[in-house]
């Protein structure tokens, strides 16, 4: 990791009016920064605004109101060819690698369409590169010729992943990359997602629900919920000292080997369900459900306050301290 | 707790293909106890759902059918039944809770309705009747003001409370068995830990035993009595739950542990690769006869596994595997 900012998010907004007047806050205020060769993880639950806040970041949905700095310049200013030429710098893994594949094209066609966009060197150069990328991933380069269903669900998902690396981007974004897939074909594109990030001085902003494996993926995680970062640390001090109750009630869910036979013993268990986004609660967003929750709870919300070295968390009855009053 | 409620006996299943028969399943074997948790693990397209639907006579015909072996509940052969008497049992003997709540249930009926009909297709009772005993499923199932949501569709509920109506026709007729297929997978982890919970408050005040099919090793560990891990459409290893997260004999079921990033507390965490299973799961039509199926991304492979194939085989009590060349410790 170095010191430069690659990406830096400042109060983004994102809402979406219904046809009723309505409006759904799906993003309400989000401000986070990622240095260059950082893994950044937001994690939540669906619903929270994580895939929204990244599509933001890569202007596949149009941001409300906020500022979005992709290595100094805000890109929400940018339009036309700007923003066209801005876009090799950030790309995309998606969730789905059967939906995210066109059938019809072969998959050398598919890793190499971003280059044939760009216009990126010249067209025997361009074939050279994704000959090189099939092999950066895992596959071999002969299976260029193939179309995406004679792969399997991994090897289209190291697909999307060569096409997401062919304009040697800066900032990758991964939403929700191995959801999809099989436990033990989940392993080998961790690895590989680890392997790149090192090998390219990759920086990943990882969207994911899975905490074991943010944690196994990612340097610093932001926690969302109700469109807003609640929490917010490095690995350590999310996973070693978890501050906000929903967190902690995040962590203690998920079910894990050292529970043995315990399913209904050791979780924090979490009352109703999240309020809506479309009229959400003036206080903490999260009073509802929490049972630490006191009445002024309710009144104020609480504002993303720092306890110590990055580690930041929203919650009137934490102190400056860390410990709860 | 210990009367044996169900006892599957080397369970075949075959599928009309264009390239002919082909088996989905093998000679699957077990056994399962009233009260008793079965924890089913294996990749997609192992056999563990086909093995789920066999049970309920559920298998898609007329392409597949059960080509041997014997389905024994409470000392009835149910490969054999009729379809009228595989109606009387589904639903209540069996019963099932399916992975995506949203198309399991009917969009056009309330829920309260479709909580009824399950009791109205097996009893003879008045609507009032089954409607006032829905309205306590619902409550048994933590619904808040059960009354007032009795009346709603399923798409006015959340996710969560979708698959709480789904359990709630599931226990309506007090089954002996339930089926779970990947019950909490298309849920939210907080959820899911509510979900679970409730599983095992109703099996502890009703006693049905439960056939719970995942690919989640936490899961398994936290719910599970039993564990029957299965490899393409044969089952590779069986034991305790205990057994299989500290004494995994099949280098399967070890990758199957191993290559789940584990969420983990301690602050200086700093994560050592994943072990990976290489490659993926053959499909039926291209595995080869002869040899152990998993042998070609087997770590543990010998000379041995590409030219017999093991069988099943108790190696302790209560623990069996099928495999030539074990994993000799604990991890």
């Amino acid at each position: 990791m170095s010191d430069e900012t690659i990406l830096e998010v400042k109060d983004l907004k994102v809402h979406f009016p219904l046809r009723n007047g309505a409006v759904v806050h799906a993003v309400d205020g989000v401000s986070f920064e990622l240095k260059n060769g950082m893994a950044f993880g937001l994690v939540g639950e669906s619903g929270s605004g994580k895939s929204t806040t990244a599509l933001a970041c890569a202007r596949l949905v149009k941001a409300t109101a906020g500022e979005i700095f992709l290595k100094g310049t805000n890109i929400l200013d940018l339009d036309g060819e700007d923003m066209r030429q801005m876009r090799r710098f950030t790309q995309i893994i998606f969730q789905d690698p059967y939906a995210s594949l066109n059938p019809r094209e072969r998959a050398g066609a598919i890793v190499g369409r971003p280059l044939d966009l760009m216009r990126v060197g010249k067209p025997q150069e361009r074939r050279k590169r994704v000959a090189e990328l099939f092999e950066i991933v895992g596959l071999r380069p002969e299976q260029q010729e193939l179309f995406p269903h004679q792969f399997s669900g991994g090897q289209r998902q190291r697909i999307g992943i060569a096409r997401a690396l062919a304009t040697q981007p800066e900032l990758v974004i991964c939403d929700e990359p191995v959801s999809a897939l099989d436990v033990a074909i989940q392993a080998q594109i961790l690895n590989l997602l680890n392997r790149l990030k090192k090998d390219f001085g990759l920086t990943y902003l990882f969207i994911s629900h899975d905490l074991a494996i943010v944690q196994y993926i990612c340097d610093v995680i932001a926690v969302m919920y109700l469109g807003q970062i609640i929490e917010i640390g490095t690995k350590s001090e999310l996973y070693g000292n978890p501050l906000h109750p929903y967190t902690n009630a995040l962590i203690s869910a998920v079910p894990s080997v050292e529970n043995l036979g315990k399913a209904d013993k050791g979780h924090v268990r979490l009352r109703g369900e999240p309020p809506s986004p479309i009229s959400p609660p003036v206080g903490c967003r999260f009073a509802g459900r929490c049972s630490f929750a006191l009445d002024s709870c309710k009144k104020s919300a609480p504002r993303l306050t720092r306890i110590k070295g990055e580690h930041m968390v929203a919650c009137h009855r934490i102190n400056s301290d860390g410990k709860l009053v | 707790m210990s009367t044996r409620l169900l006892s599957v006996r080397d369970l075949g299943i075959t599928f009309l293909t264009d390239d002919g028969e082909i088996e989905v399943l093998r000679d699957v074997s077990f056994e399962l106890n009233s009260g008793e948790v079965l924890g089913i693990v294996g990749e997609s397209g192992c056999g563990k759902s086909m093995t789920a639907l066999a049970l309920i006579g559920l298998i898609p015909k007329p392409f597949g059918r059960i080509s041997n072996g014997r389905i024994l509940l409470e000392g009835e052969d149910l490969a054999v039944a009729s379809e009228k008497r595989l109606r009387q049992v589904r639903g209540n003997d069996i019963s099932m809770v399916f992975q995506e709540p949203m198309t399991s249930l009917n969009p056009v009926f309330t829920v309260g309705h479709q909580i009824s009909e399950t009791l109205r297709a097996h009893f003879d009772m008045s609507s009032r009747e089954t409607w006032s005993r829905a309205i306590e499923m619902l409550k048994l199932v933590g619904i808040p003001s059960p009354e007032k949501r009795a009346n709603e569709y399923p798409h006015q509920l959340s996710g969560g409370m979708r698959q709480r109506v789904m359990i709630a026709i599931a226990l309506v007729c007090e089954p002996k068995l339930l089926i779970a297929d990947e019950p909490t997978t298309a849920l939210d982890v907080t959820v899911q830990a509510e979900i679970l919970q409730l599983f095992r408050e109703l099996q502890e005040k009703t006693g049905t035993a439960i056939i719970l099919i995942t690919h989640d090793i936490g899961v398994v560990a936290e719910m599970a009595d039993r564990v029957m891990v299965m490899y393409a459409g044969k089952v590779v290893e069986t034991g305790t739950a205990r057994d299989f997260v500290y004494d995994p004999m099949h280098p399967y079921t070890h990758g199957l542990i191993s290559c789940v990033p584990k969420l983990v507390h301690n602050p200086s965490y700093d994560p050592a690769p994943l072990l990976e299973i290489p490659g993926v799961v053959p499909s039926l039509r291209e595995l080869k006869r002869t040899g152990c199926p998993f042998a070609p991304r087997c770590k543990n492979e010998i000379d041995k596994c590409r030219s017999a194939e093991p069988s099943l085989a108790e190696i302790a009590d209560d623990h069996a595997v099928a495999c030539w060349n074990r994993m000799e410790t604990a991890w």
